[in-house]
């Protein structure tokens, strides 16, 4: 085979795996903008015009903010900034404490850390209802913000930056009369900012797309997160496709908002969660 | 500010050791303290393995269980095969690959319940899919409500959601391979195929190694699409033991037998976190890093 034709036939394939990757997405957005009844236009037989945004109209998204989807985007936007807020503080210690102090059992604490973030969180939902609700928590805020502040992933991500801070560092400081919690504020953390972003990101999206334990959670649906409230809407406005659509579109915008921009943080947070292996 | 250091080591490590303590660690010995138990009009009583042993005995929880091994046997291979083209495609040198590689970036953003009420809508028998495949005179078919094709739905969802996020672990892996070491094999004569196969996908293995074990851990947990989709139907084509462990406990109110589902896929998740540290650790791990 000539290079030139192998340099085709990758591109070929490229182009093929990015189209399957765009093509439902870009169907979703523009059928968002449609009325209801022109959204399977042009299907029978197919013309390139179903991929086109006509008829324009905003009403799927107008309706969808009357029926409530604002608070619902506020709710999840309080809890996942709650939890990010409480996990950096948290798990920022933690890592802190794990980097400089030397202590009986620290290697087995910590294994026991690694170990309960390769565990997933769906594995023990169920169970977890039984704990949150002996703390009378079921349908409260508290239900799903406190169990997701500490988190194994984010405490190893911390003491993996941590410990590379030179130890000169932290004497120095000691030496100038700091205490310990003013070298980590002053010291520890101007130095690991990109350690936190990709700490809180993972928090934040871990929020935003939590699904079964909202759903186990708060079973009164008073105060729904997002993909349990776009998981009720599609039960209920089951034929309403271009609001289920736009429904769908403004969940995936929101981390995409913060996904784009970060994305070196997150992938870099990733990467620090293969390296245990 | 004269604190001894075991003080100030309660105080850093407290809060986030308490926190994976009660509700990740406790959780596990509870759901196995719950399984002995069932719950009969409002009476709980204590059965000791009786929950294990009705699962022993019933037909659906083999089924589901069947389904279970049978989804995890096709989809874990596929996925990691699909994001290991998709990491060789993304490191190509060719012009314009940085559009590409956004591309291919986008369904990390977007989560499981997004993928599932578009896709739904894609695979209608109306709709986009059966619309494109009509340009070549296949279909229209029913992807979501027919036994034979639920499952595989289910499984092409997943799959288009997850493989970009495995993608970026095995594209730095793919980077941490030397340059000089495919070169040379070039110099040699190994044609691209050879070089794959001889020299990428060996100094790959422990990447590979982790994202299949990661992978696994999560496809033996799926629920949401079953969920929102199936409930875990046609004729429990799709009805995994994730769901079947959620309608026993949170549908049929028996949280005895739900919790017995839940120890025996934690168990069973724990066997393959011990196989992956097992392996992982004997590999040689400089290309892990």
């Amino acid at each position: 085979m000539s290079p030139a034709v192998r340099k085709a036939l990758i591109y070929l394939a490229i182009a093929v795996t990015a189209f399957i990757f765009v093509a439902p997405l870009w169907w979703a957005i523009l059928s968002s903008f449609r009325p209801n009844d022109a959204i399977f236009r042009d299907l029978f037989p197919f013309t390139p015009r179903a991929l086109l945004p006509e008829p324009f109209t905003l009403d799927a998204y107008v309706a969808i903010f009357q029926r409530g989807f604002g608070s619902i985007i506020a709710n999840t936007l309080l809890v996942a900034g709650l939890t990010t807020v409480l996990g950096l503080i948290v798990n920022a210690l933690a890592g802190y404490a794990f980097a400089l102090f030397e202590f009986p059992g620290k290697s087995a604490v910590l294994g026991v850390v690694v170990v309960s973030f390769m565990l997933p969180f769906e594995a023990i939902a169920m169970p977890l209802y039984s704990v949150v609700s002996q703390l009378g928590w079921i349908d409260h805020v508290a239900a799903l913000v406190v169990p997701s502040v500490a988190n194994g992933l984010a405490v190893f991500l911390f003491y993996q930056f941590f410990q590379q801070v030179p130890k000169d560092y932290y004497e120095a400081a000691r030496l100038e009369g700091a205490g310990w919690l003013r070298i980590l504020w002053s010291v520890y953390v101007p130095l690991s900012l990109p350690t936190c972003i990709s700490a809180g990101l993972m928090l934040f999206i871990f929020q935003w797309e939590a699904f079964l334990w909202p759903l186990l959670a708060m079973p009164a649906q008073q105060f729904k997160v997002i993909q349990v409230g776009m998981a009720a809407f599609q039960d209920q406005y089951t034929t309403a496709w271009n609001q289920l659509f736009g429904a769908a579109v403004i969940t995936a915008l929101i981390p995409m908002l913060l996904l784009i921009p970060l994305q070196r943080y997150y992938v870099q947070g990733l990467a620090g969660s293969g390296i245990k292996g | 500010m004269n604190r001894s250091p075991i003080t100030l080591l309660v105080l850093t490590l407290a809060p986030a050791l308490l926190g994976l303590a009660i509700f990740r660690a406790y959780p596990i010995g509870l759901a196995f303290y719950e399984s002995l138990y069932t719950t009969v009009a409002g009476e709980r009583t204590f059965v000791g393995l009786g929950n294990y042993a009705d699962l022993i005995t019933d037909a659906g929880f083999w089924k589901s269980l069947r389904v279970t091994l049978w989804f995890n046997l096709i989809i874990n291979p596929l996925q990691v095969a699909l994001a290991l083209a998709l990491a060789l495609m993304f490191v190509q040198k060719l012009p314009g690959m940085a559009v590409f590689r956004l591309l291919f970036l986008i369904p990390i953003g977007i989560s499981l319940p997004v993928a599932v009420i578009i896709w739904r809508i894609v695979l209608l028998p109306e709709g986009f899919l059966n619309g494109a495949l009509g340009i070549v005179g296949l279909g229209p078919y029913r992807f979501l409500t027919s036994p034979d094709f639920a499952l595989y739905s289910i499984i092409g969802i997943a799959t288009w959601k997850g493989i970009s996020y495995w993608m970026i672990f095995l594209v730095g892996g793919l980077q941490n391979i030397p340059q000089e070491i495919n070169e040379a094999a070039r110099l040699e004569g190994a044609s691209a195929w050879q070089r794959l196969w001889l020299v990428t996908l060996p100094l790959l293995r422990p990447t590979l190694l982790f994202v299949l074990v990661a992978d696994i851990t999560i496809n033996f947990l799926l629920f949401a699409p079953v969920f929102m989709l199936t409930g875990g139907g046609p004729r429990g084509s799709t009805n995994v033991l994730m769901y079947e462990a959620y309608k026993s406990g949170f549908v049929f109110g028996d949280m005895g037998r739900a919790m017995a589902i839940v120890v025996c896929l934690v168990a069973m998740l724990l066997v393959i976190v011990a196989i992956q540290f097992r392996l992982l650790s004997s590999a040689p791990s400089k290309e892990a890093c």
